[in-house]
């Protein structure tokens, strides 16, 4: 097994969950996880997660991306987008600005993209009735069309604090992780998150 | 609405109130408010606003639409979309860029052991 | 081949368990059971209970560790715990705290 290490130390900081692997727990992060086998309980990044295919996340998530290939139960919270590849599936409720689902893939919950209009975080319907949502209480936002607007200004609050106190609570412990160093992460996955995302 | 597999297109100028059934394709670039019922395949192109409960075979969406979806194959939500209700379909796609607020229901086939 | 990383700025609180080898950076707290192999590297702290086959320590780690081949303390690891295994190797320079346990049959 001496033989595998040594591959092991070049891959830089990147976390990855092999297949056989199961954790339960708590998971929290400041860089990409790849997950190809099991997590449960809950799960906190600052950067991206990537289920694969033969990945299974039963957890509540807050990540800044997610991208799902494999399966997901429970909700995903994320700062900037959540991506459901056609080979994935998730059965939670997703609360992202940008939210992409491939055709293909499969989902059964509920979607918050938050309003396209800046709104106090205080008033953002996190809690919404299950069913019908807006609806016709809201003909103001159907009379202005093309807000197709990704404003800069669209507010992005409640996952971003939340995460921070998670990672909080890595410093309770008798030693906290190292300082992070230069990460060289998550190639593939890295890369496709770039692509999409129109930074602001 | 004509009963043939013609397309029929409300245009930007028009506005409809009420309910409408039909068996062709509908392209909506204006405005339509109530209850839609259709055998084929709707597009709201980005002109077109729906506040209506929507029953399709498939869905396109361009444009604004409120109010509840149910698609018998495939409903997509494309970039310049707006759309706020709850969907039932098959297959729902939403683009990049496009806004959804609402829920989603789809088969979702999980691993026995979840 | 199968290879799970949990990197430097990771931190899991609860339980990992797993048919492959598992190198730790970050932090691990809760418990461990391999079949295969644990590395855990010099940027590691874990605070767990560990049962593998094989564990090679460069890093910090605080729990009793059972292997049933190999514990292998390496110089700079810091291991404060209770060790059982059938081998043991402690390197010059490591820091160890605890007790050894080699009695335990070879299967």
């Amino acid at each position: 097994m001496a033989a595998t290490k040594e591959g092991f130390s070049g891959s830089g900081d990147s976390t990855i969950i092999g297949p056989s692997i199961l954790i339960s727990g708590k998971l929290s992060g400041d860089e990409d996880l790849t997950v190809r086998g099991r997590v449960e309980g809950e799960l906190s990044l600052t950067k991206t997660l990537i289920v694969e295919p033969s990945g299974i996340v039963k957890a509540n998530v807050q990540v800044r991306n997610a991208i799902v290939s494999g399966v997901v139960v429970g909700n995903i919270s994320a700062t900037e987008s959540v991506e459901l590849t056609r080979e994935g599936r998730m059965v939670g409720d997703i609360n992202s600005p940008r939210v992409i689902i491939v055709d293909g893939a499969s989902f059964r919950g509920r979607v918050d993209m938050g309003n396209a209009e800046p709104r106090a975080p205080g008033e953002r319907p996190a809690t919404r009735p299950a069913t019908r949502p807006v609806l016709r209480t809201q003909p103001a936002a159907v009379t202005r069309p093309t807000t197709i607007a990704r404003p800069g200004g669209k507010p992005l609050p409640p996952a971003a604090p939340v995460i921070a106190s998670k990672g909080d609570k890595g410093s309770d412990k008798p030693a906290p992780p190292p300082p992070p160093q230069p990460v060289l992460v998550g190639e593939g996955g890295k890369k496709k998150v770039l692509l999409k995302t129109k930074k602001k | 609405m004509a009963n043939t597999d013609q397309i029929n297109i409300i245009g930007k100028g028009i506005t409809i109130r009420g309910s409408m059934t039909g068996g062709g394709g509908l392209v909506i670039e204006g405005r339509v408010e109530g209850q839609i019922a259709l055998k084929n395949h709707l597009t709201i192109e980005s002109s077109g606003i729906v506040e209506a409960d929507i029953r399709a075979d498939e869905l396109t969406i361009n444009g604004t639409a409120s109010g509840n979806i149910d698609a018998s194959t495939k409903v997509s939500i494309n970039q310049s979309a707006k759309v706020n209700g709850d969907i039932k379909a098959t297959r729902v796609v939403i683009e990049d860029g496009a806004v959804f607020n609402g829920s989603i229901e789809m088969d979702v086939k999980l691993p026995d052991d979840i | 081949m199968a290879n799970t990383i949990i990197g430097s700025s990771i931190t899991i609180d609860g339980e990992i368990s797993g048919d492959e080898d598992l190198v730790i950076q970050g932090t691990v707290k809760g418990k461990i059971s391999l079949k295969e192999s644990l590395f855990v590297e010099a940027s590691a702290s874990v605070e767990a209970d560990i049962e593998v086959q094989n564990v090679e320590i460069t890093g910090k780690v605080t729990g009793n560790i059972a292997a049933t081949d190999k514990v292998e303390l390496k110089a700079d690891c810091r291991v404060v715990g209770d060790v059982r295994a059938p081998r043991i190797l402690i390197a010059d320079g490591a820091s160890f705290k605890g007790n050894v346990d080699m009695d335990v049959k070879e299967r």
